[in-house]
């Protein structure tokens, strides 16, 4: 993919109740529509419109329409649950490996109050 | 009435928790799949030896109080703690260790992880 490719773009639909324990601890649980109701109950659901994937570090992140994070690790099963499920797991956390293997790691800093109707943007780095 | 058997399911290599038996019953029949792409071969070998029903969650909507279990291919943060969480017997097809804001749930006696078909067996 070139350089500033979008890799997966969409339009958040819902935001489950206990997401904002998971945003308090810098994590950022998305998945699709159709995801079972227990899982939406912390996750950010979302309509994808753009699905291609290929997630690698130094791609960046847009939540909502300001905070923009940067990718440091990318998991082994990370691309594989983004492009199937519209799953990610971004953690805020600063490592530069992944932990767990559907880990997306990002630089640390603060998970913004998203709202339904937010986009969620990841974009090649250029 | 329907008759089931029931497994053993034995952490696979590097996995972590277990072993579960499991047990399907009329009230909890369900060998709920919750990887996407279909049912998993770890699920359908779970419902063909037991006589469950094995069943995409993300095709349709099934009831965690059907579950006799869950298979799932959680990389680590989300999937692995919610159906621990709700007390549902949990199979990891990944070889994740407890991790996470919902880890405290993640307990050997509820969740096995690393799991492939051959680490299914009869009980």
């Amino acid at each position: 993919m070139g350089g500033g490719g979008v890799r997966y773009d969409c339009e958040v639909t819902a935001i489950g109740e206990m997401a904002d324990e998971f945003f308090a601890a810098g994590i950022v649980v998305l998945f699709g529509q159709g995801v079972p109701e227990e899982l939406a109950d912390f996750a950010v659901v979302h309509r994808p419109s753009v699905t291609d994937g290929g997630l690698q570090p130094g791609d960046r992140i847009h939540l909502g329409a300001t905070e923009v994070v940067t990718v440091l690790a990318v998991g082994e099963v990370a691309d594989e649950n983004l492009v199937n499920l519209g799953h990610l797991s971004l953690k805020r956390n600063g490592e530069s490996e992944a932990a767990l293997p559907g880990d997306v790691c990002c630089d640390e800093g603060p998970i913004p109050e998203l709202r339904v109707g937010d986009r969620i943007r990841i974009v090649a780095a250029s | 009435m329907s008759e089931y058997k029931s497994v053993q399911i034995s952490a696979g290599s590097g996995g972590w928790g277990g072993p579960l038996t499991v047990t399907p019953t009329d009230d909890k029949p369900i060998i709920a799949c919750i990887t996407g792409g279909g049912i998993h071969p770890v699920a359908q070998r779970i419902a063909d030896l037991t006589g469950g029903e094995a069943f995409d969650a993300f095709k349709s909507t099934v009831k965690f109080d059907r579950m006799a279990c869950a298979v799932i291919d959680c990389g680590g943060t989300a999937r692995v703690g919610v159906y621990p969480m709700k007390g549902v017997p949990t199979i990891d097809v990944h070889p994740t260790s407890p991790a996470g804001p919902l880890a405290m749930h993640i307990k050997e006696t509820i969740f096995v992880s690393g799991v492939k078909p051959d680490n299914v067996e009869e009980a």
